[in-house]
């Protein structure tokens, strides 16, 4: 059974408000259900203690209205709330109008000032000479004259020392070379000789060691050339056999096709001649 | 049927009519607001700010059938203006500072026909607190539909009608209402049998 009363059903039931029908309906809920009928009871028990609450016995005061004649307009709370409000603000406008109150704004900035205003004095610097555009143009091009004038009067100068410089410097030079020559030419003949069989025994040296160095290295070379001569002609001894293979193996194949064919023309021929004779 | 000629009368500004429905509602409605807010005095100033109310606006009664759940709804707009403002201004009764016990207390001058059994009268009295005591712990919603069906005998519709709720939503509130009664009794231990022994 998927019945159950809810809570208004309940109630009805318990004042009788509730048809025959749903009564039977609940009555067999609580048949089903035991727990739920002890809890009903409960809730009559609660009912019957609840009504032991007694009234309060009271007078009736005499209550005394006066007669409503309509009281007039000025009265009523909606023109006195008006009449309040409009109050309000024209002493705010009063207290600001004494009080020199004004509020601005202009240009994102918002002004709230008190009193007489007071004119704030701002030193504004003014152009005393002011100059012409062709005056400016003649005073950069002085100044450019001038420092054209500047700048080429530095270049002179550096260019002078510099040649200086370069004349000071090749004169220092020549007369270097010009003592070493002078210590060479005094050397003696021995020293001369030494020096020289020194530079042949050096060079001696170097030329044995070059030969040596490259009978080696022709060696190698040779060896390796060799080497690998052998391997090229054995290679190409090999792609020549093969090729001579393929050739062999093609001639074979035509001449194979060639008997073959020939063999076919006879044939035919022979079995063309044999039908003609027959015809006849 | 004596209070539909009454309101009939009074709609068309019969200020006789009008005092008799007071003398006849005033216990009614004093009995609501006080289960409401278990106070005497709140309970008697809504009471006079619901009928002078009633005075005023019973013109524009449309059917009068509909009294009682009209009536019952300027009460408990009242009950529920004087809540909010109970809520952000505490107050105390001069009675709740010194409540006194036995003849001194002040519920003894509450309590009527003294002169029959005064103890067992004044038991009733405290009985009757005690569970009034129970009956403030409800939600606010709760306690509303509970006193107005259990004390007031509305029917559900009237009850519907008072509060502009559907009849569904007043039986589902008077359902959670006394499931939680149940539970403040169990929690005080006030049973049938303990009534019964304390009567």
């Amino acid at each position: 059974m998927s019945y159950k009363p809810d809570e208004a059903t309940l109630i009805s039931y318990l004042y009788g408000e509730l048809d025959a029908k749903e009564s039977e309906k609940v009555i067999q809920y609580f048949q089903q259900y035991p727990e739920a009928l002890k809890q009903f009871h409960e809730m009559a028990n609660t009912l019957n203690v609840m009504r032991t609450v007694e009234d309060k016995e009271v007078i009736a005061p005499t209550i005394f209205v006066g007669q409503d004649t309509g009281s007039p307009f000025w009265q009523s709370s909606y023109f006195k709330m008006s009449m309040s409000i409009a109050a309000s603000f024209l002493l705010i406008i009063a207290a600001g109008k004494l009080s020199g109150l004004e509020v601005s704004y202009s240009s994102g900035e918002l002004r709230i000032s008190f009193g007489n205003k007071q004119a704030i004095q701002r030193e504004i610097i003014q152009p005393t000479n002011l100059l012409t555009q062709n005056q400016v143009q003649e005073m950069i091009d002085a100044s450019l004259t001038t420092n054209n004038s500047v700048i080429a009067a530095n270049w002179t100068e550096t260019q002078k020392k510099l040649d200086k410089s370069i004349k000071n410097s090749l004169a220092v030079n020549s007369q270097k070379i010009d003592d070493l020559m002078k210590n060479t030419s005094h050397a003696s003949e021995e020293q001369v000789r030494g020096f020289v069989s020194s530079l042949q025994a050096d060079n001696l040296r170097l030329m044995k060691d070059y030969m040596q160095l490259s009978s080696k290295e022709q060696k190698q070379y040779v060896e390796t050339l060799l080497v690998d001569f052998s391997s090229y002609l054995k290679e190409q001894r090999n792609q020549d056999l093969q090729l001579f293979q393929t050739r062999m193996t093609s001639i074979e194949k035509n001449t194979v096709q060639f008997k073959q064919e020939t063999e076919q023309i006879l044939a035919s021929i022979i079995s063309s001649g044999s039908k003609s004779k027959n015809t006849y | 049927m004596q209070t539909d000629a009454l309101v009939g009368r009074a709609r068309e500004g019969d200020k006789n009519a009008q005092g008799r429905l007071v003398k006849l509602w005033y216990k009614r409605i004093y009995n609501f607001n006080y289960k409401f807010f278990f106070d005497h005095d709140l309970a008697m100033e809504v009471s006079q700010k619901t009928f002078i109310a009633m005075h005023k606006n019973i013109g524009g009664l449309q059917e009068v059938s509909r009294f009682k759940s009209w009536l019952y709804t300027i009460s408990v707009n009242f009950c529920r203006e004087e809540l909010r403002k109970k809520k952000s201004n505490k107050s105390l009764s001069l009675n709740d500072l010194r409540p006194g016990e036995g003849e001194d207390s002040y519920r003894w001058e509450e309590s009527g026909n003294r002169g029959e059994n005064p103890d067992r009268q004044l038991r009733h009295t405290e009985l009757s607190d005690l569970l009034q005591s129970c009956l403030m712990e409800l939600s606010d919603e709760q306690r509303e539909v509970v006193i107005m069906k259990e004390y007031e005998g509305l029917k559900f519709r009237e009850i519907a009608e008072a509060l502009n709720i559907s009849e569904n939503t007043v039986k589902s509130r008077m359902y959670y209402g006394l499931d939680g009664l149940k539970r403040i009794l169990e929690r005080r231990n006030i049973t049938k049998e303990t009534i019964g022994y304390e009567l």
